[in-house]
């Protein structure tokens, strides 16, 4: 008698095996990989679909009188949208918020990924894990309701200075709100692309590069940023299109006052229900959002993605 | 190519460059990682530290880099005390075992690297990479990257990176152990001529006992953290201060027995031998003998003038090319012996089940102390 039992689990997998060889028998199995990708293919093409639609009420003018699209096609919307000085600015602040959110959340995010990857204590790495992932939980529109609290006029911070004689002051519904509360809500992001970044450097170059005489900054600045280029450029993009896009914190820490170009195609859309320059408006933050994504391709390479064969 | 400047090695009279003493690695759990290691290293020598994996030889290694912290013990550099130093703060120079090159820049930035952050004048930089990829012939090399070189490029490129600083000290730490076995054994040869070429003083960290036989000045056994033996190659085969070291260098077969006033008894059977030490008869003791010290013939009447002849069995006959290994059995002595047959006449090989005689000196086996001696096996 044998000691050796077939697992349950391998018996299981046979049963599947069979059951998926009647549906799709083995002859097909060249188009696998072409069936697995179908869901995802078939997502990417409604998005593409929506988008021509869009484009096509872009083209389309508001009719006031009946509140209709108009029937024949023109520019106006997009000559409307490039002709306001509103819409320069409220794109002006996206494009600036954007960038200074994520430069301030990678310039975060990278000691906190190298913090992650090279503690010693394995309770430790969980501990500085739990804490990057508590604000996920929490959700976006509650998280800015918390820093609504906290910075309001009567809340925490104020109360505090109020304390030690200061006067209260205006925290909220303002550009540094606005970026702050970006910043906190794209770290975990960044630090979840920066670190198999950082893992991908193994800590025997950087002892190498103490014991040839670097200090640790110079290891840090010499050694450790050019092997993470990759990581940090795709936590870069990310950072920058979710930034880019995002409504909620423009719309709750900018109390309406800064306004992104989201909370404005929001606008068009559901509050003067101008559907036409809402997707003009929309169509072109998409062709912006592609540009910054090409150039910084273009400018580093595909291959920054670890896409590339080469490292 | 033009010649290296000698870096600076003014003797200090009864300073050795390394010194290592009384050192002790706990790291909390189990027994002492390195028990008390003491060695002195002279100026220019090159040193290889040989032990199987666990032995402690890697943590001696980085404890002289200045990459732990011993718990007990003192390291000497040139004459001073190093052990709270820094390890950039050390003149020295490793070439680390996965060579930890800088994927993002060339051969050439590789090299400068050290001399960079050693602030060395800007200057005399250019002149100093090219004179050190020279010397590991990469010549003209310099603005491959790493990724663009192969293996044996990218040891070259590792060694002058960790020697282009002129540093008192080169550590190695086992860098040959991933390469095949032709470019290994190229690779030591090169080990060999570079060190001798700037005589610059060398530990090497190695589990390869061949590697330790052919590149060094001197060997270190390690195992179980403590040093079994120190001594030069040819010392080090032929005389093994205990069993370890007789059954970790080279190809021996150990026989069980009791001490006699001319060898050992193993069991009813007389075996010649030289005692390590002095052993009072009748003690418990283990002998070892080598593979190429036993002679095997289908005669016993060849075998005159061997001081110990037993009759055996071939069980194995394995075919290593330069040699032929038999595995003999050897029934007055209840085990199979390892015997090495250099150059057979015209193919006469023992087939397995054939009947032979084996034969040996009295010096060449060597009989071991079972009370201090550490088991071979």
């Amino acid at each position: 008698m044998s000691s050796f039992r077939y697992p349950l689990r391998w018996r299981l997998m046979d049963a599947l095996e069979r059951a998926a060889d009647l549906l799709w028998p083995e002859r097909l199995s060249r188009f696998t990989g072409w069936l697995m990708i179908a869901p995802a293919l078939l997502l990417v093409g409604l998005l593409v679909l929506g988008l021509a639609e869009m484009a096509d009420g872009s083209l389309r003018t508001l009719d006031r009188a009946t509140f209709l699209p108009s029937e024949e096609l023109s520019l106006a919307n997009y000559e409307t949208a490039l002709g306001s000085a509103t819409y320069w600015r409220v794109f002006g602040r996206s494009i600036l918020g954007a960038t200074l959110a994520t430069a301030l959340t990678l310039a975060l995010a990278f000691p906190y990924a190298y913090a992650l990857v090279r503690v010693p204590g394995a309770v430790t790495r969980k501990a500085l894990l739990v804490v990057l992932f508590l604000p996920f939980f929490i959700g976006q529109v509650v998280r800015a309701y918390g820093w609504l609290i906290i910075l309001g006029n009567g809340g925490m911070v104020n109360e505090a200075l109020g304390l030690v004689g200061i006067a209260p002051q205006r925290l909220l519904f303002n550009f540094p709100a606005v970026v702050f509360g970006l910043v906190q809500y794209l770290l975990p992001f960044a630090v979840l692309m920066l670190a198999p970044a950082l893992t991908a450097i193994p800590a025997e170059t950087e002892t190498a590069a103490r014991s040839l005489g670097a200090s640790w900054v110079r290891t840090i600045w010499h050694v450790v940023l050019p092997m993470a280029r990759p990581g940090l450029i795709g936590a870069g993009l990310v950072t920058m299109t979710l930034a880019l896009t995002d409504f909620a914190t423009p719309a709750m820490l900018g109390g309406g006052s800064q306004d992104f170009i989201a909370n404005a195609i929001y606008d068009q859309f559901f509050r003067t229900a101008d559907q036409g320059l809402g997707s003009a408006l929309a169509l072109m933050l998409v062709a912006a959002g592609s540009a910054i994504v090409a150039l910084v391709l273009g400018l580093f390479g595909a291959g920054t993605l670890a896409m590339g064969a080469r490292r | 190519m033009t010649p290296l400047p000698r870096p600076d090695r003014a003797p200090e009279p009864g300073q050795p460059a390394v010194l290592v003493r009384d050192v002790d690695m706990d790291f909390g759990s189990g027994p002492l990682a390195v028990a008390g290691a003491s060695f002195a290293l002279a100026r220019g020598r090159f040193l290889t530290i040989l032990g199987p994996s666990g032995s402690g030889k890697t943590t001696l290694l980085r404890i002289i880099a200045g990459f732990q912290q011993p718990t007990r013990g003192e390291i000497r550099i040139g004459g001073q005390a190093v052990t709270a130093t820094a390890p950039h703060r050390r003149s020295i120079g490793m070439v680390f075992q996965k060579l930890a090159l800088f994927p993002h820049m060339t051969a050439a930035e590789n090299v400068a690297f050290p001399l960079k952050m050693r602030r060395h004048d800007p200057a005399t930089i250019p002149g100093k990479v090219e004179r050190y990829l020279d010397l590991v012939r990469l010549g003209g090399l310099g603005g491959r990257r790493i990724h663009e070189l192969s293996g044996g490029q990218q040891q070259r490129v590792a060694i002058a990176r960790a020697l282009v600083f002129e540093p008192e000290l080169l550590l190695l730490d086992e860098p040959l152990a991933a390469l095949d076995r032709k470019l290994r054994e190229e690779m030591q040869l090169e080990f060999r001529r570079i060190q001798k070429e700037l005589g610059v003083t060398t530990i090497n960290v190695t589990h390869d006992q061949r590697e330790a036989l052919v590149v060094s000045d001197e060997i270190i056994v390690m195992d179980h953290g403590r040093i079994q033996q120190h001594a030069r190659p040819v010392e080090m085969y032929r005389l093994p201060a205990n069993p370890f070291v007789a059954g970790f260098v080279g190809v021996s077969t150990f026989l069980e027995g009791r001490r006699t006033a001319t060898g050992l008894d193993a069991g009813g059977a007389a075996c010649a031998g030289t005692p390590v030490g002095a052993i009072p008869e009748g003690a418990p003791v283990q002998g070892a003998i080598r593979a190429e010290q036993i002679r095997i013939e289908a005669d016993p009447a060849r075998l005159a003038g061997c001081d110990t002849i037993l009759p055996g069995i071939v069980r194995d006959t394995i075919f290593e090319g330069e040699r032929l290994l038999y595995l003999v059995e050897a029934p007055a002595l209840g085990l199979a012996l390892q015997v090495y047959h250099h150059d057979p006449e015209e193919f006469a090989l023992f087939d397995a089940g054939a009947e032979v005689s084996l034969g040996w000196n009295a010096r060449d086996l060597l009989i071991f102390n079972r009370q201090d001696g550490r088991d071979g096996r």
